[in-house]
């Protein structure tokens, strides 16, 4: 369910707490998303006007159909695109703060009775006038049932939808299910109802004329393959009649597959905050530089101005310890860095076929390398000062009641080359710094640990990030102190997480490998509890490293299950000691750049979702 | 001639097809999982995903024949399917190459207007203050990576001065014959260092030239020295050109990619930056054919220019 951070791409998954709609009298304040920049104000508040917001480097959307399968699954394409026209049911992030979002969620939150739940519609409507129903919640969930296992990115065996039965819309306005056990309601609505967008009846057809999707399942692979085929007809977007049913407060106008997008505002649109923008632009870049030359020319009084766009890593200010951010660069835009719900780690892989994988599966060692792992040092230095330390499983940024106490204690494996040497050293191994450290005694290394054993191992990095390179270089250097010897390798990203990012024997792939690291760790989004069902249970296709414990299996188990916070900070506290990876510093999603006249786009949603509509220019 | 441009054309085809051979086992030698690369999570979640993907794209067959039923699809003219942006390969190329065509072409025609009048001038004045200037210019920008000097030219003129724009044309074909001010750093970014190299190849020749006895012949009969250059010396000294410029097509297209990215211009190089990064393989490989088709047409080209340019070049077979 957790989406890994491909290409900066997916997003978070959530926390903190449910924002009741009973809190109304608060609720525009504390639960939507509305808010203004914190470092600039005054000016008038003017209505119209175009905002041009620049896109990742390379991250450009090319799939607008919002049941996305792994293949085009990107914030690209999902949160920073499709969320903008097509909204899901349940809404997550309220500021910075990865909750759920009453006001902006289609659907009052889910009642639970037992194993019931129950799920009202608000009554909002497409853009062709017509109202936004309980079928439309049951057209996504045939869709998925249908099809999710090949064709919905955050599909896993098991779960939902095949942990419900008996899904069935009450009436047009009230849809029902049953859970074939009680769950943990709070990871419920976080994990597995986050996920759904309803789907307009408009869309609900084949090429041959309408279908019945919304009614009968047997009908939704033809709709499927009718509605992929119309998404990848990119050049059609714009004019289709079928993308230009929208529920979101934007409709697409113009795209071009490079990935320039113009979006106006819908005027149907039901939510609480209007677009104030009579323009939203979406504007690809090659390369970080180019973006910032872009940036820079238009601060300096050139032509194209970007109103929301970002600085590289590398031309950061450093931070000061008692300050947000340092000294902006770039005049006549706030600076403020885009920290998403996230954790970050490389795995090391305990099924390696190398020869290491005995080494890897002793937790001696993974301690010792995690010793050596300087996060302090990382965020300081090359991230600038803007980097959060992973101090377990749950993220520590923002500051959510799913960190147990024991997280919020810090980094709990501080850089110590003599405690990593040591740890060695009590476990047999004859350790030469700045050498190549080799095992003595085999019966302390560990089972099938050979005597004359060295401490060799590929690390096969992502090197498109200067943050990461530098790392990768600090750790080699660090690791040397105990005679490890890393062997770094740099590769574009997608090569790194095709060879380290699956559980080897699970996905099938080759297990050849000792450790990789692809730099962006796990985003929590569109599930947003920081369970560890997906990325930590043994034998999940996504435990990367391999790590397996019955005993994490069951805290795991218990975290679903029970709604209390106490399995999880029994669990995250286990499984931090455990090291089935090797934690790193989370960087900073992007160091955005907001022009001093465009208002309400921060503070940023740390899950990642773009609100555009609570922008406007003041003059 | 016709004979020499069958059996060079043949030649040609053969270095394309060795090119896709050796692309092609390059490519799948590199690391890593494909469908793993591409699908993401959802892909090794789920082991019969990734099975469906490599069956659909061929990925679980021999290489040889992955090979073979690509080059299938490419005599039928399909070039295959990007996964990754979503669009066939010729609906791509369709629409990035005629940006790079015009980005390249735009600085080609640049650099040989004002290189071959320089190098003319340089030897003119050889050894002589203005030919040290020039030659010390064309060293510097000769020796200066490509985004570099663009990065330069878009601070200096586009943040300081105003008088640019720091990125390409982000429209049509039509923006970037119209936009001049957003086209002219690309153009004069990549002009630069190809107008270095063809300067002092031009000098080098008009040197050669000028020494030769049709040039004392011309001054013995009272030809004036514009005329001896450029009626002259001009034509004999632009057969290197012609052949550089054939030679010098790869370069050039590879600056371009650089260039293209400094500027954010949506040509092929864009494409490319891309999908080396995302292991879009068709993608990698349309790239590919169209540059090796340029380098053995540009090669092509040159020897015919040779054959024009110079009267005494006959390709006949001894």
């Amino acid at each position: 369910m957790h989406v890994q951070q491909w290409h900066r791409h997916r997003r978070l998954r959530f926390a903190a707490a449910v924002c009741s709609a009973t809190a109304l009298t608060l609720a525009a304040a504390a639960c939507s998303s509305t808010s203004s920049n914190t470092s600039s104000s005054g000016g008038t508040r003017i209505s119209g006007g175009t905002a041009a917001w620049a896109e990742q480097p390379s991250a450009v959307p090319n799939y607008i159909f919002p049941f996305v399968s792994g293949t085009y699954a990107s914030t690209a394409n999902i949160s920073e695109f499709q969320y903008l026209m097509y909204r899901p049911l349940y809404w997550f992030g309220n500021g910075t703060s990865p909750t759920f979002n009453a006001s902006l969620s289609l659907a009052t939150a889910p009642v639970y009775n037992g194993t019931t739940v129950t799920i009202t519609m608000k009554g909002w409507k497409w853009s062709n006038g017509e109202t936004v129903t309980a079928q439309d919640v049951l057209f996504w969930i045939h869709m998925q049932q249908a099809v999710g296992a090949q064709d919905w990115f955050d599909f896993v065996p098991g779960l939902f939808p095949s942990n419900v039965s008996d899904v069935k819309a009450v009436s047009s306005t009230e849809l029902t299910m049953k859970m074939n056990k009680p769950y943990n309601t709070t990871w419920f609505t976080y994990n597995e109802l986050s996920q759904i967008t309803p789907l307009p009846t408009a869309w609900d057809r084949t090429a041959s004329g309408p279908s019945d999707c919304a009614a009968v399942v047997a009908d939704c692979a033809k709709v499927y393959s009718y509605l992929d085929s119309q998404s990848k007809a990119l050049s059609t977007w714009a004019s289709s009649p079928i993308w230009s049913v929208v529920d979101g407060p934007w409709k697409l106008t113009a795209y071009t597959s490079d990935g320039h997008a113009t979006f106006v505002p819908n005027r149907a649109y039901s939510g609480p905050v209007k677009p104030t923008l009579a323009k939203f632009e979406e504007v690809p870049f090659t390369t970080e530089s180019a973006e910032y030359n872009v940036l820079q020319a238009g601060a300096a009084g050139g032509g194209q101005k970007l109103d929301f766009g970002y600085l590289p890593t590398t031309d950061a200010p450093d931070k000061p310890a008692s300050a947000a951010v340092g000294q902006n660069p770039v005049g006549g835009y706030t600076l403020a860095p885009l920290i998403e719900w996230a954790i970050n780690y490389f795995p090391v892989n305990m099924q390696s076929t190398t020869g290491n994988g005995p080494v890897l599966s002793q937790l001696y060692f993974r301690q010792a390398l995690q010793y050596l792992m300087n996060q302090k040092a990382v965020i300081d230095g090359p991230l600038h000062g803007y980097g959060t330390y992973t101090v377990g499983p749950v993220g520590t940024y923002p500051a959510t009641s799913y960190l147990s106490p024991q997280g919020h204690q810090g980094d709990p494996y501080p850089f110590n080359p003599a405690k990593a040497k040591s740890l060695l050293a009590s476990h047999g191994w004859n350790v030469v710094p700045n050498g190549v450290t080799t095992c003595q005694n085999p019966s302390l290394c560990g089972p099938g640990i050979a005597k004359g054993h060295q401490l060799v191992f590929n690390l096969p990095y992502y090197d498109g990030t200067n943050w990461l390179g530098s790392e990768m270089t600090q750790l080699q250097s660090n690791a040397s102190l105990a005679g490890i010897k890393l062997n770094l390798q740099p590769k574009p990203f997608d090569q790194v997480t095709a060879i380290g990012a699956p559980n080897c024997k699970v996905a099938g792939t080759s297990c050849n490998w000792d450790m990789a690291d692809w730099g962006g760790g796990w985003s929590f989004s569109p599930d947003y509890y920081p369970s560890g069902e997906t990325l930590f249970t043994s034998g999940s296709a996504v435990n990367s490293g391999g790590y397996t414990s019955s005993q994490n299996d069951s805290l795991i188990t218990a975290t679903l299950t029970t709604n209390s916070l106490a399995p999880l900070y029994n669990w995250q506290n286990y499984v931090t000691a455990q090291l089935p990876y090797i934690w790193q510093p989370n960087a900073p999603f992007e160091l955005s750049e907001v022009a001093d006249n465009l208002r309400g786009a921060l503070p940023q949603n740390s899950t990642g979702q773009l609100n555009p509509e609570d922008w406007y220019f003041v003059k | 001639m016709i004979g020499f441009l069958v059996r060079r054309i043949a030649q040609a085809v053969v270095v394309v097809l060795l090119v896709t051979v050796i692309t092609f086992i390059l490519l799948r030698a590199i690391p890593g999982n494909v469908a793993v690369a591409i699908l993401g999570p959802s892909g090794f979640r789920n082991p019969a995903l990734l099975a469906a993907f490599n069956r659909e794209y061929g990925f679980d067959q021999p290489w040889f024949d992955q090979y073979l039923m690509w080059l299938g699809h490419l005599l039928h003219g399909n070039l295959g399917f990007s996964w990754t942006l979503d669009q066939s390969v010729s609906s791509e190329l369709g629409q990035h190459l005629p940006k790079t065509i015009v980005l390249v072409g735009l600085s080609i025609i640049l650099a040989l207007v004002v290189a071959v009048p320089v190098g003319l001038w340089q030897a003119a004045q050889r050894n002589r203050l203005v030919d040290y200037a020039f030659t010390g210019f064309s060293f510097l920008f000769y020796a200066a990576p490509s985004f570099f000097v663009g990065t330069v030219l878009i601070l200096v003129f586009s943040v300081k001065l105003h008088i640019f724009g720091p990125e390409g044309p982000q429209g049509g074909l039509v923006s970037d014959l119209t936009d001049w001010r957003d086209m002219t750093l690309p153009v004069v970014t990549l002009a630069l260092i190809t107008m270095a190299l063809f300067s002092r190849y031009m000098r080098s020749a008009v040197l050669d030239n000028i020494s030769q006895d049709y040039v004392r012949t011309a001054r013995a009969k009272g030809a004036s020295q514009r005329r001896v250059l450029w009626r002259h010396v001009l034509r004999n000294s632009l057969i290197p050109i012609a052949t550089l410029l054939g030679l010098a097509l790869p370069a050039i297209l590879g600056g371009a990619l650089i260039t293209e990215s400094v500027f954010n211009y949506p040509g092929m190089g864009y494409m490319f930056f891309k999908a080396a990064q995302q292991q879009d393989y068709p993608t990698l490989l349309g790239f590919i054919i169209v540059v090796a088709i340029a380098v053995v047409v540009g090669s092509l080209l040159a020897d015919i220019a040779y054959a024009i340019l110079d009267p005494r070049v006959r390709y006949i077979r001894s």
